[in-house]
């Protein structure tokens, strides 16, 4: 079973994702911010990792310049999914290291396209 | 004695137009307060529909996604009839995630209201002091530039400051994989 990182803090958010990837058969782990997102995934080894953009303590882009430094997230695929929609941000996100970029509000549907998608 | 009177009369002017800048700000600072107020109380509101649609959600979806998992190998019938439920959960989950987005736009309105009701205090501190020649009409006029420049200031703080979510509707949704 694949294991999924999903960080925002939003409650609400976070349990949306984890229901629509859980239904499909992945296991969901949370966090509340970057900074508990990066330790979750040092003390677990994820297969993706999903993250809002912006949260307190740690973001999103930052989030994700970081897990880039951890040898085991050098090609591990990491989504963002945010309100953000500028092409400067989406420009950031790709050179922090981001597999992708999605738009809030998600279709379950779609999201779970790309998640298949990216795990492949 | 006709430049005395003039400038009597420009002075008292310029009174008059620094009361009003008074009046005019705190009149505005009272109806932000009410604003700020109302805000709070439809956050509030959408929170508490929230929590009960979240908590409806929560044990609808803990059910059929657990009865799908175990009925999936043995009853394939059911699993199908447990799809079409989780398609309606599917369809709800889109729309459930826009109480979070309402949620940041009111926190973002919050806090523009309450920066600009904080900029106005100031600018109505600016008016507290009394002027130390009330005939002296560049007085009165440098008092009532310093609040104007006061809000002036205030709100471009704010504009630069305020980051507000979900602006451009278009791209809910949108996928860029790079």
């Amino acid at each position: 079973m694949k294991t999924i990182l999903a960080v925002d803090d939003s409650a609400t958010m976070r349990e949306m994702v984890a229901f629509v990837l859980e239904s499909a058969g992945y296991r969901v782990i949370e966090a509340e911010d970057g900074a508990q997102g990066l330790d979750r995934a040092t003390a677990t080894a994820c297969d993706l990792v999903i993250t809002d953009q912006n949260m307190p303590n740690m973001d999103g882009l930052t989030l994700v310049r970081s897990l880039r430094e951890l040898r085991d997230y050098k090609s591990v695929p990491i989504l963002l999914l945010t309100t953000e929609s500028s092409d400067t941000m989406k420009a950031q996100g790709r050179a922090a290291g981001a597999t992708g970029w999605l738009v809030k509000p998600f279709d379950p549907a779609t999201l779970l396209e790309v998640v298949q998608k990216v795990l492949r | 004695m006709t430049q005395e009177k003039s400038g009597a009369l420009d002075s008292r002017d310029a009174a008059q137009a620094a009361d009003l800048l008074v009046t005019v700000a705190t009149t505005l600072n009272e109806r932000l307060a009410v604003t700020a107020d109302e805000l709070a109380r439809s956050q509030a509101m959408l929170r508490e529909a929230s929590e009960e649609l979240m908590t409806a959600f929560r044990g609808a979806a803990d059910r059929i996604v657990a009865a799908q998992r175990a009925s999936s190998a043995a009853l394939p019938e059911k699993a199908a009839e447990y799809g079409v439920v989780l398609d309606h959960l599917y369809g709800a989950v889109q729309h459930l995630q826009s109480h979070d987005l309402v949620n940041q736009l009111i926190e973002a309105q919050k806090l523009r209201v309450d920066k600009m009701r904080e900029k106005l205090g100031e600018a109505l501190s600016l008016a507290t002091p009394p002027i130390a020649h009330p005939g002296a009409t560049q007085q009165w006029i440098e008092r009532s530039r310093q609040m104007l420049d006061c809000i002036v200031a205030g709100i471009k703080q704010i504009d630069e400051d305020m980051h507000t979510p979900g602006k451009d509707k278009k791209h809910a949704g949108s996928v860029d994989l790079f």
